[in-house]
Order: structure tokens, then sequence, then C-alpha cells
């Protein structure tokens, strides 16, 4: 199976059922996919950290909610996840694609690609990268119950090497 | 019309719908006005309670859902209102306060001092259920109106500059778990 079919089904039987994102190439499949499944309420946002709020309104209201972001749109969501998520103990899954990793084409993407890891861990935000499609339901299934016993932002990772990355066109 | 008072106004006219209010002193008037486990207050996050309002009442449809915003939360976040306005939750009523100014840090202008006109942009992010009212008569008018009839409503309340409540404790996962606790109970 492809990846974003493993990815959805994992969400699903997680019992995930918000979707917050900002639309994103490489994730546009698995986005098709959840929004075709009555399952989930999808959630178009304008900015990451909006999502960041939806999803902990969301998990207020006793939804699971997974935000589905580009790298790039971790910055972007920074105070909410420290201020929201990890002050006030309200957990929801992180799906980052990664940018400014390996096979970038766009050199402003580089910077916090780079550092995305760090930012991560300094945030004390646990992270965990999916590098094959057999990682994908044990990983999805470990990070939500990591997350929700927790009551913490947990982070999995979408590197390019899974996903074909974003292309040059 | 102040903030607290249009915010005492608001509690009798509700029975158990959840309210949220950001950061500053719609956190400290609300808690003022009528402590109860269905508050939701904010210490941080400035400009997020009306993305989290959306969140509540797309998970829980038959919640009406209150948000207590601020002229300068809201400027923060303007992003929100045309989320808001593509996903069309009926039960959101969301309030602006607007002081024209920075409150909490010292009263500094917002651009609303400069002629920024919010419920404006409410209608052009696609809103259609806007009102702008200065009066505590208005206020509560609209206020009955939001939570009778289907939204998403989006209230700018013109308030006279006032001191927010003061002595309020800084517990956030405690009021979160109680909030979370009290929308869980029948």
């Amino acid at each position: 199976m492809e990846w974003s079919q493993v990815v959805a089904q994992g969400l699903k039987t997680n019992g995930v059922e918000i979707v917050a994102y900002v639309p994103d190439e490489v994730t546009g499949h698995l986005l098709n996919l959840l929004h075709a499944d009555p399952a989930f309420t999808l959630i178009p946002v304008t900015r990451e950290e909006e999502a960041v709020a939806v999803l902990a309104g969301a998990f207020l209201g006793g939804k699971r909610g997974v935000l589905i972001l580009q790298g790039s749109g971790l910055g972007n969501s920074i105070n909410a996840l420290a201020s929201l998520g990890i002050a006030c103990q309200i957990p929801l899954l992180l799906l980052i694609s990664e940018r400014g990793r390996l096979g970038e084409f766009n050199p402003v993407q580089v910077p916090l690609g780079r550092a995305t890891p760090r930012i991560l861990e300094a945030l004390g935000i646990q992270a965990f990268w999916i590098q094959t499609t057999d990682d994908i339901a044990p990983l999805v299934s470990g990070a939500s119950s990591l997350a929700f016993s927790s009551s913490q932002p947990v982070a999995l990772l979408l590197p390019p090497t899974l996903t074909g990355g974003k292309q040059l066109r | 019309m102040t903030r607290i008072q249009a915010i005492r106004g608001l509690l009798q006219l509700l029975d158990r719908q959840p309210i949220l209010a950001n950061l500053g002193a719609n956190t400290y008037d609300l808690m003022a006005a009528g402590d109860r486990p269905e508050n939701f207050y904010m210490w941080g996050a400035m400009g997020s309670v009306s993305s989290i309002g959306l969140g509540l009442a797309l998970a829980r449809p038959l919640l009406r859902v209150v948000v207590l915003d601020g002229d300068g939360s809201l400027l923060m976040n303007l992003g929100t209102l045309a989320t808001i306005a593509s996903q069309r939750p009926p039960n959101l009523v969301h309030i602006v306060f607007d002081n024209q100014m920075y409150e909490t840090t010292g009263g500094q202008a917002t651009h609303t001092a400069r002629g920024t006109n919010l419920a404006a942009i409410g209608r052009g992010a696609g809103l259609t259920a806007v009102e702008d009212v200065a009066t505590l008569d208005a206020f509560l008018g609209a206020a009955q109106r939001a939570l009778r009839d289907p939204g998403p409503w989006l209230i700018v309340a013109r308030v006279e500059p006032s001191a927010a409540s003061g002595g309020i404790p800084r517990r956030p996962i405690y009021y979160k778990d109680r909030f979370v606790e009290a929308l869980r109970s029948p």
C-alpha cells in the first residue's frame, strides 16, 4: 500500500477525527483520502498556529486531532504549541512533511528544515521519523498513545525519502 | 458600556454554555464576573481563542460556544475570521470587546484606534451574522440573538477603557481539566 493510505488508516484506527491543515503538495493525496472519508472532519486554516488552537478546542470537546503541515509551518506554530499545547497539557499529533532536507531545491527552506529536530527537542516534543511504509502503522499508533496518554503534542515526521518530497516544476 | 458590565449581562443569559476567554483582561474579568466550570481561561497563545472556539464548536455541534476576544488579540490572528466563515459553524458566538488598546501591556493603541473596523473585516471574510454595538442594551440584544439563532456570529462590542479585575490565580492545567470534565458531564 502507498504511504498515504497507511497513514489515513492509522489515524482512523487510533480515533483521530479532526484534521487541521495548510494545503500542501506532498500531503495532497493523504488529504484527499481523509476528505473522502466521513469519519474525518477537515479544517483548512490560514496558518499553522491557528490549527494548533483549533485542535486544542476539538480536544476540549473530546475529539482527537492531527495537524498536517509542511516543515516550514512548524515555525508558524511554535507559540501556540508552547503556551497552549505543552503548558496547558493539551495533546495533538503533528504530521510534518519535511522541507529543507534531502533533495531540497529551494535554499530558503533549508534553515528551518535543518533546525526542525532541535526545535522539537528544545520544546520537549517527542519526534519520530517514519522511514518506511512498514513503520507507519506502529508509529502512528504509538505516537497517538503517547500524545493522548501524556497530554502532550507528539510529532511524526515524513522525510522526502518516504514521500518523494516536493518536486521542482 | 464597560467590558465587565457586558460580561455580567452575558452570564445572566447563559445556562451551561461554554465560554472561552482570551488572555489578559477578558480572562480576568470573566473570572471576577462569574467563575464557573464551563469557563476556559487563557494566559498565553495570544490571538488563538476564536480558533479554539472553532475547534470546540465543530467537535461539539450541539453546544453553543461563546468566545470572548479582544481587538489586539483578534488583530494577531485575522485569518481566523476567514476560517470560521469557510467552516460556518452555526453554534459559534465570537464576541470581540474592542477598547482600542492593548490593555494588558499598558494601554498602547491598537489599529482599531486609527480606523480599522473589525466588523467590516468580518463581513469581508465572509461572515454574514455580524453585529457592531456600543451600548449595553444593544450588546445584550445581539447576544440574545446570537445564543438563539444560527451563526457563526461575530459581535464587535465597543467598550470604554476600564481596569481589568486583579488577583486572579494562574492555574491553566487545573482550569483546563475542570472545563473538559464540565463539558463531558451530561
